[in-house]
């Protein structure tokens, strides 16, 4: 029990459940609307945290409500991420001597993220997410311009994804530690938003990192696709997914995660082969989609930036 | 701004000046700085440009969350806050030790649902008043709802309220947590426990819910009604003849979980974590529920046009304020500065809220430090906060 925050009802709650999800009588998987090659819109905004050496906001447009999405059970969510880096500064006298920038990432989970409500205690999934945004970002960061020097990245996940499809949802899967497709598109965000706070921070990078997805997935009444970005509950079924960190201008890869059942190669003659390889390359394609926003976006803030400091 | 460089210096370099960018002197010396600000010809001017009496703007974003059933994004200045409120089933048979009273409670849900139809039309008319008579002082309650007010009548609503409130917080309905470990400001970075502003922000929010009377009791109640289902809550007693199976009986409650997390922190936590409190209890919509005999839980229907809204009471408005004490020549020299920001609090050793309900009611005063804030400037703050009600009532829409 945390004595230090103010707990439930001592016997527990549940939270609601729909007297729809019972019956069966629920909609049938959201179809995606988008083209496969086609990214969700992707809305970045540097500089929400003043005191923060860096900040950032992400948010990714949900998709767009379908006829069922009039029921409370059935809200498609929007992944809404904000990164705070803090640092470059000094380590403490007790630490002890780095000749490099020590990095430490954390992801937290909002309580109202996802369709069950989250502690503030951090669990195994935040950990992971967050050791791969590391590995992820150490790539990048020129760490040797910043000896005996701590920086802490912080990502909060406002609003995350579903970790599965809606029909599974429905039959009373969670998704939990286990399902987590939705863990795929957060990681990709939270690369590309702490990107986006590095770089508002001012620490030397090599390259502007940014994360992407690509998955292959099960259409109702079709056969397995391949598509970039995928938001599992548009999906009646993820087979395998991958989530990169890719640095465009030195074609670079940081960080890479995949999972699914994937055959690693193709020997067939098809242009886009479903094996591991065509995952990767479209994975890298999602990457640069939202490069480009990102450049956009950071170039904005730039500009701003020079602007005030010009007339201060 | 610039500073004169000190006499020893200017005759050992006459020619050169010692000048420094505005924020370079904040930080060197912040206390002479603000008193610079405060005490400069043109009248009192914080550095943010703000007088001492001027709050900054908030505004106010609801209904962004998706997985939440009410919240808010609010922002003052540079303080970004986002609450997010939901409710969770409590059932009565996992309270410990419950004792149902089902005629007590039906009775107060009846009463209280005859308040809320007379109280929503005088309400109205005197939100339209007060805009009108804002800092007349205080005025009668009775003579503006003359049709149904008699001392009874008052008697018997903060009856219902207090009773409703006492309930509420035995039970654990309202469960509020603050979170200020996102790297919302370089004091507060994530790991380990909650900060210890962060535990008291927490207790001061959950002693004002319950403190206010803000919500209503019978809004969380679940009712189960055996016979007929959807007839009125509350029948006479002499038709109870039947066993107690008949009868119908509150089986479960709404929890309400109420999480507060702070994107960025620039000064004033309370107010503005206060206020998207507000907003989202404002906009939290919870699904039409009732219990399942069969199946021996609660069900909620999914149809957004059946969900309900939480009829507030009040309307709370904090506002925090600190003493800041020049130096130098204006050595004991005192302004009440407002809506402080994160600079402006680290230079004053006294601060405290005030909390205005309804009519002018001051609903909670709290004041640290050394005893240099008096009766007539807490009275003035009082007239502030009314001031910024009407600001927030306009705010939250």
């Amino acid at each position: 029990m945390d004595r230090r925050r103010v707990n439930g009802p001592a016997g527990g709650t549940a939270p609601p459940v729909y007297a729809s999800t019972l019956t069966g009588k629920t909609a049938s998987a959201a179809n995606r609307t988008r083209q496969p090659n086609e990214i969700r819109k992707i809305f970045v905004k540097t500089g929400l945290t003043p005191s923060a050496s860096g900040s950032a906001y992400l948010e990714l447009e949900s998709s767009p409500a379908t006829h069922h999405s009039k029921s409370l059970t059935n809200r498609t969510p929007a992944l809404k991420l904000t990164c705070t880096v803090h640092g470059p500064r000094p380590l403490p006298r007790s630490a002890p001597f780095s000749p490099q920038l020590l990095l430490s990432t954390r992801v937290k989970f909002a309580p109202f993220a996802a369709r069950q409500r989250r502690g503030y205690i951090p669990d195994a999934s935040e950990k992971d997410l967050a050791a791969h945004l590391e590995t992820a970002l150490r790539g990048v960061l020129i760490g040797e311009r910043w000896p005996k020097s701590g920086v802490d990245v912080v990502v909060t996940v406002l609003e995350g994804e579903e970790d599965c499809p809606l029909e599974a949802l429905a039959e009373g899967n969670q998704g939990g530690r286990i399902g987590g497709w939705g863990l795929m598109s957060i990681l990709s965000g939270c690369i590309t938003v702490a990107s986006a706070a590095v770089t508002d921070a001012g620490i030397d990078c090599v390259d502007l990192i940014t994360g992407g997805v690509a998955a292959i997935v099960r259409q109702p009444s079709a056969p397995l696709q391949l598509v970039l970005d995928p938001c599992p509950s548009d999906h009646e079924e993820i087979v395998a997914a991958c989530v990169i960190g890719y640095l465009q201008s030195r074609d670079e890869v940081t960080e890479l995660w995949a999972k699914g059942n994937i055959s690693p190669s193709s020997s067939g003659k098809e242009t886009k082969p479903l094996c591991f390889e065509t995952l990767v390359d479209l994975a890298v394609e999602a990457a640069n989609g939202a490069r480009r926003v990102l450049v956009e976006a950071i170039k904005e803030s730039t500009e701003a930036k020079l602007e005030s400091s010009a007339v201060g | 701004m610039a500073i004169k460089p000190s006499p020893s210096d200017s005759t050992s370099n006459p020619v050169q000046t010692l000048t420094f960018p505005a924020l370079v002197f904040a930080k060197l010396a912040p206390t002479t700085f603000l008193t610079a600000h405060l005490s400069s010809p043109h009248g009192p001017l914080r550095p943010s440009g703000r007088s001492p009496s001027q709050v900054r703007t908030p505004t106010c974003h609801t209904g962004s969350l998706t997985h939440a059933h009410g919240s808010a994004v609010v922002r003052c200045g540079d303080t970004a806050v986002v609450c997010g409120v939901r409710g969770e089933i409590l059932r009565a048979e996992d309270i410990p030790d419950y004792k149902p009273q089902p005629e007590e409670d039906a009775r107060r849900d009846y009463e209280d649902e005859q308040d809320e139809q007379a109280l929503k039309i005088t309400i109205m008319a005197e939100e339209e008043k007060k805009l009108a008579e804002i800092g007349s002082g205080g005025h009668n309650r009775n003579s503006q709802s003359p049709d149904r007010g008699n001392e009874d009548e008052q008697g018997r609503r903060k009856r219902i309220r207090r009773e409703d409130s006492e309930e509420m917080a035995r039970l654990g309905l309202l469960v509020p947590n603050l979170e200020l470990a996102t790297g919302c400001s370089p004091d507060n970075l994530p790991g380990g426990p909650p900060s210890l502003l962060a535990q008291t922000l927490t207790q001061r929010i959950l002693t004002l819910l319950h403190t206010t009377h803000l919500l209503r009791m019978g809004d969380l109640r679940l009712w189960f009604h055996p016979r007929a289902p959807s007839s009125t809550p509350f029948k006479p007693a002499d038709e109870g003849e039947d066993e107690d199976l008949a009868r119908p009986s509150v089986k479960a409650f709404w929890a309400l979980y109420i999480d507060i997390l702070f994107i960025s922190l620039d000064g004033n936590a309370f107010d503005a974590a206060w206020l998207s409190v507000l907003a989202a209890l404002k906009d939290t919509r919870l699904p039409r529920a009732w219990w399942d005999g069969d199946r021996e839980t609660v069900l909620c229907s999914d149809d957004p046009s059946e969900a309900r809204v939480l009829d507030l009471y009040d309307m709370p408005v904090a506002l925090s304020f600190g003493i800041f004490e020049g130096d130098g020549e204006s050595k004991g020299k005192r302004w009440v500065l407002v809506d402080m920001d994160g600079f402006e609090e680290g230079q004053c050793r006294e601060g405290g809220t005030v909390v205005v309900g309804d009519g002018g009611r001051v609903v909670r005063i709290e004041k640290d430090g050394r005893g240099m804030v008096g009766v007539k400037e807490v009275r003035d703050l009082v007239e502030r906060a009314k001031e910024r009600r009407m600001e927030w009532i306009g705010v939250l829409g």
